[in-house]
């Protein structure tokens, strides 16, 4: 059963990170979509591991076009002069910045510990299914979180993520 | 406002974000200077002064905390005041790093404006 906390914490955060570090708004939630495949070429694929109570991963996906204004909007840059590198860390930095923001609010009594952001050529076959996955439409693509985390929040947890 | 504020933080378009803050709050970009890690950031102190360090956490080779024991460990470098700049808004974080000698904390994700004065009230507190 998805997590409705974890949910409601997705959404508001990554509408929170796009608005303030991103200066751009979704335009809706849009329904999920299904897990990256490999070999996919219109969408770039992100995920962060992070260790504390709970442990888990986020896994980012989001279509290029979306991503390419995302970095152009977060660097000041015309989209035309990004180099792929600029943008995968741009996003790099959307999923760690989203992950972080995530865990402050569901796990605010204890500490965590993020790992470096990749970029994922080949997306791994999910270990186990997320706890939490939201999509959000952008003016050019979608973004999709996923998050999965081990043990999962507990129903006393729930004040801290509204 | 021509202050040097080192930036450090391993994400190359992390550190080009706040330096765009920076450059828009009206801060001069020439005196900023960038470090990836900790160590790279104690190389920097080596041979240059800045007025103010803005630093990530979750860094490779050495961390904002161990960066932040290192600077208060030094007679002259804790002078510097340090902002931590952070995704981890907990509270037992961000009182253990305020308790290890930073003077500011700021969680990602911010607005430009609260960068800019937590900047500025630091540096007041160092230069009045």
């Amino acid at each position: 059963m998805a997590d409705v906390v974890l949910e409601q914490a997705l959404t508001e955060c990554t509408e929170e990170v796009l608005e303030q570090m991103f200066f751009i708004q979704p335009v809706e939630e849009a329904v999920p979509q299904d897990p990256p495949q490999n070999g996919d070429a219109s969408h770039l694929s992100v995920d962060v591991d992070f260790s504390g109570e709970p442990s888990g991963r986020l896994l980012l996906r989001i279509s290029k076009p979306a991503a390419r204004s995302i970095a152009a909007d977060f660097l000041a840059e015309e989209e035309a002069v990004l180099s792929d590198q600029q943008v995968g860390e741009v996003i790099c930095e959307l999923a760690n910045i989203i992950c972080g923001s995530v865990l402050t609010r569901v796990e605010s009594r204890t500490s965590f510990r993020l790992g470096s952001p990749r970029l994922l050529i080949q997306v791994p076959e999910p270990e186990m299914r997320p706890s939490a996955v939201r999509s959000l439409a952008l003016w050019n693509g979608n973004i999709t979180i996923a998050m999965t985390m081990e043990p999962e929040l507990c129903p006393g947890m729930t004040k801290f993520a509204s | 406002m021509a202050y040097r504020v080192l930036i450090v933080d391993d994400s190359p378009a992390m550190r080009a974000f706040v330096r765009r803050v920076m450059e828009i709050s009206g801060f001069d970009l020439a005196g900023c200077l960038e470090a990836a890690n900790g160590l790279e950031a104690l190389e920097v102190l080596r041979n240059e002064w800045v007025d103010a360090i803005l630093t990530d956490i979750n860094m490779p080779e050495m961390d904002g905390e161990e960066l932040l024991r290192r600077l208060e460990a030094d007679e002259a470098l804790r002078q510097i005041p340090v902002i931590i700049i952070s995704t981890d808004g907990t509270p037992v974080r961000t009182e253990c790093m305020l308790q290890l000698g930073a003077k500011g904390y700021v969680t990602k994700p911010f607005r430009p404006e609260v960068l800019r004065a937590e900047l500025e009230r630091s540096l007041e507190v160092v230069h009045g």
